[in-house]
This record gives structure tokens, C-alpha cells and sequence, in this order.
């Protein structure tokens, strides 16, 4: 075994079906977002595709869910509709399960002015 | 020139082979912190991962390193690093060709998610007599090892612009195998600012892929003497970037000494990072024995 035959292995993984984490690409509301009017849901996409068991929950200030309707997962997105939200400051909790199981998670704030 | 001697090469197909095996573990991955692999600070994971190669030009020494961990059981793993190295001091001639093989166990002791906290230990064994006669030293070296890793997500709101920042750090007492060699301190670590940290957590800045996956980063490492006489804590500054990846990563720092017996003039250093958990999540990512935590 040599230097080469390492390198040889590791970059033949480049091209390997594989599946990894899965981070955050891109939110919409994003973090510390200031909004003038609601957001009629959450959407979240990851760099990867999702297990169903992926969550994500949106509470206000007193730690109320202002979720409604059912969380959907598709592809690398997860979608959480909201009820009309008042004008305040929400948080967004996530839960990623990649399709090999691994996970990650992340929170953040945006607001919604009056 | 062989890289490694034939029981080396046999133990590192061994432990590449006996990866296919069971479920892995996230590498750098705790609570909502991602802590990118550093290059001089050893960070505190037991994970999967290659550093292939690892370049450095510092003080009339060139060297290609590798590093390869593999995770024998979750929160346990092994690592096992060789380097070549070329070194020219003025006036004198040229010495170069491989170091001493490096084996390196690591045991997750504990993890607090919520505060983005790793507490791991270790053991790095510099094997002696398995390098080149005229660049490694013949006889043995053990450092036993704490490091850690700290992220600041639990900052409060009036400091969210600080909860990018983490540190990690790494302290070993070194105790050479053989003669009258001094033992030494050897301590470092990475004060890092993470752009993904701050754009997926704190405010979107619109920073963009390329940029928001860059941590901006000042790593440390010194070697402090612990016998009288035996010379002055030496050691080097290195500021950079990492720019990480789903499945590598690349860092890039400057290295500056701290004082003339650490060296003379800025160096360079730069590395290639896998993370095998990512390129093989159903094999070689996994650990050997146990499911993922």
C-alpha cells in the first residue's frame, strides 16, 4: 500500500453514491429575518435528501406552535404551513434526518413587524 | 519507497477493510455546531476521516502528511498518520524521507449538544525506528492527550453576533521513550468563526454557497519544555480559512513563529480533508463495531 494507492482510494469516494449530511441550505423566512407582512409557512432546504422522520416546528414567544396543518417532507425540503401570524418574534426548531440516517438540527429567529 | 513498513500497510488495509461493517457517526457535528476539521489542532472527534495530504513549507522544512481515522466503535477511534519530509538548513545537507508512523486511539469522554461542548482523550504514539534513520528519531514518543471543542450558540441574543465563534484546544504531556530527551507541554488550539453558523442561525446574510461554508480561523501550537535548560516554549500562529464541503474539505494558513527559536520567516501550510462518513455512509464510515450514536 502506498501514498498513491490512499489517494486513489479516497478520490473514488468523489464519485461514489453516497449519501451525507444534511445542512442547511437555504430557509425562507431565513434566520433573523424581519418581516412586514406573515409568512404563510416555513420552508427549509437541506443539501441533501430527507428521511420522512425530519422535522420542523415554529413556535412564538411563549413557546406556542403557530404551525398548522401537517409538516411535509419532499426531496431535500421540509414545508410547515402556519397559522396568520401577529406581528412578534417567532423561532424555528429543525430536525434533519439524512436518507443515511445521519442528523442535524438548527434553530433560529425572525420577526414579524407591525 | 514504501510509505509504510509491510505491518504498517497490513494494519491500515486491516482497518480499511474491517470499515465495512456498521452504521457511523456525524464527524464534527455537535448539537447545532459543525466544527470543521483544523489542521495543527487535532479536533476532538471520533470520527471518519482522511487528511490527504496535509502540505507544509516552514523554516527550511517541506513535508506531505496523511492522516486517516477510522472509528472502531462509536465515540472510539484510531488514527494513523506517516509524512515525508525534506529539511535543508543553510550550510548543511540536505535530510529527507519518511517519519515515524504516528497511531493516535481517541475516546469521546463527554458531549453536552445543547452547549456545543466535546470532551475527548487520547494517546499519540510516535512509533520510533519506523521512519528514515535520517529524519525521525529512533526511539518512541507518547503524548497523552485532553481535547476539546466549545461552540457559543448558547450566547444570549445581546451577543448573537459572537455565537459563530468556537474554540477547540488540545494539551499533551510528551514523554520521549528513550535517553535523556526532555519532556515537553505540547499545546494549541483554533479560535473559528463560522459563516454557515451565522447564516443558518443567527442572521441570513445572503452570503452565498461558496462564501457561507468559509470559517475564518487562527490556529496555535506550541511546545513548552517542562525541564529547566531545555530551551524556550517554541511554536507557531497560523491564520487562515476552511472552506467545508458535504463530503471535503480545504484549509489554508500562514505560519508564523512566535520567537526566533521557533523558526524564521512565514510559512505555508494547506490541506485536503475527507470525510468518509459522508463518501462511504454505508462502509468504510462507519464504526467497526456498535450503531451510530
Amino acid at each position: 500500500m502506498n501514498l498513491r494507492v490512499l489517494a486513489c482510494c479516497a478520490l473514488a469516494g468523489l464519485a461514489a453514491p453516497a449519501s451525507a449530511h444534511a445542512l442547511l441550505d437555504h430557509a425562507k423566512p431565513g434566520a433573523g429575518a424581519v418581516l412586514h407582512a406573515p409568512p404563510a409557512s416555513v420552508t427549509l432546504l437541506f443539501s441533501d435528501d430527507l428521511d420522512p422522520e425530519s422535522t420542523v416546528a415554529v413556535v412564538d414567544g411563549s413557546g406556542h406552535s403557530v404551525a398548522t396543518g401537517r409538516v411535509t417532507v419532499a426531496g431535500n425540503c421540509i414545508m410547515a404551513p402556519l397559522r396568520p401570524l401577529r406581528p412578534g418574534k417567532y423561532r424555528v426548531v429543525w430536525h434533519a434526518v439524512s436518507m443515511d440516517d445521519h442528523r442535524t438540527q438548527g434553530a433560529y429567529e425572525f420577526a414579524v413587524k407591525p | 519507497m514504501p510509505l509504510l513498513s509491510n505491518g504498517a500497510a497490513r494494519g491500515a488495509a486491516l482497518i480499511f477493510a474491517a470499515g465495512i461493517a456498521a452504521p457511523g457517526q456525524a464527524h464534527g457535528v455537535i448539537g447545532q455546531r459543525f466544527f470543521p476539521a483544523t489542521i495543527t489542532t487535532d479536533d476532538p472527534f471520533a470520527a471518519d476521516e482522511l487528511a490527504l495530504p496535509t502540505v507544509s513549507w516552514f523554516d527550511h522544512e517541506t513535508s506531505v502528511d496523511f492522516d486517516y481515522s477510522k472509528t472502531i466503535l462509536p465515540g472510539f477511534a484510531i488514527e494513523v498518520g506517516m509524512g515525508h519530509v525534506s529539511v535543508h538548513e543553510p550550510g548543511e545537507p540536505r535530510a529527507r524521507g519518511f517519519d515515524n508512523l504516528e497511531i493516535s486511539p481517541s475516546v469521546e469522554v463527554y458531549r453536552s449538544p445543547a452547549h456545543e461542548f466535546i470532551l475527548t482523550t487520547g494517546l499519540e504514539w510516535e512509533v520510533g525506528g519506523t521512519g528514515s534513520r535520517s529524519v525521525a528519531e529512533r526511539s518512541s514518543t507518547y503524548t497523552p492527550t485532553v481535547k476539546f471543542g466549545k461552540g457559543f450558540g448558547d450566547l444570549p441574543d445581546s451577543l448573537k453576533y459572537l455565537r459563530p465563534l468556537a474554540v477547540t484546544g488540545t494539551v499533551g504531556y510528551s514523554i520521549p521513550g528513550g535517553g535523556d530527551e526532555p519532556k515537553s507541554i505540547e499545546w494549541g488550539g483554533a479560535i473559528q468563526y463560522s459563516l454557515l453558523y451565522l447564516q443558518n442561525n443567527v442572521r441570513d446574510e445572503g452570503l452565498g454557497r461558496f462564501v457561507s461554508h468559509l470559517t475564518p480561523l487562527v490556529e496555535f501550537a506550541f511546545s513548552s519544555p517542562t525541564r529547566s535548560g531545555a530551551g524556550r516554549t517554541t511554536g507557531t500562529i497560523n491564520p487562515g480559512v476552511i472552506w467545508s464541503g458535504q463530503r471535503v474539505q480545504l484549509a489554508a494558513e500562514a505560519m508564523i513563529p512566535v520567537n526566533r527559536a521557533s523558526g524564521h520567516g512565514t510559512g505555508f501550510i494547506a490541506q485536503l480533508h475527507f470525510y468518509i462518513d459522508d463518501l462511504f455512509p454505508h462502509s468504510l464510515g462507519r464504526p467497526i463495531f456498535g450503531g451510530r450514536q
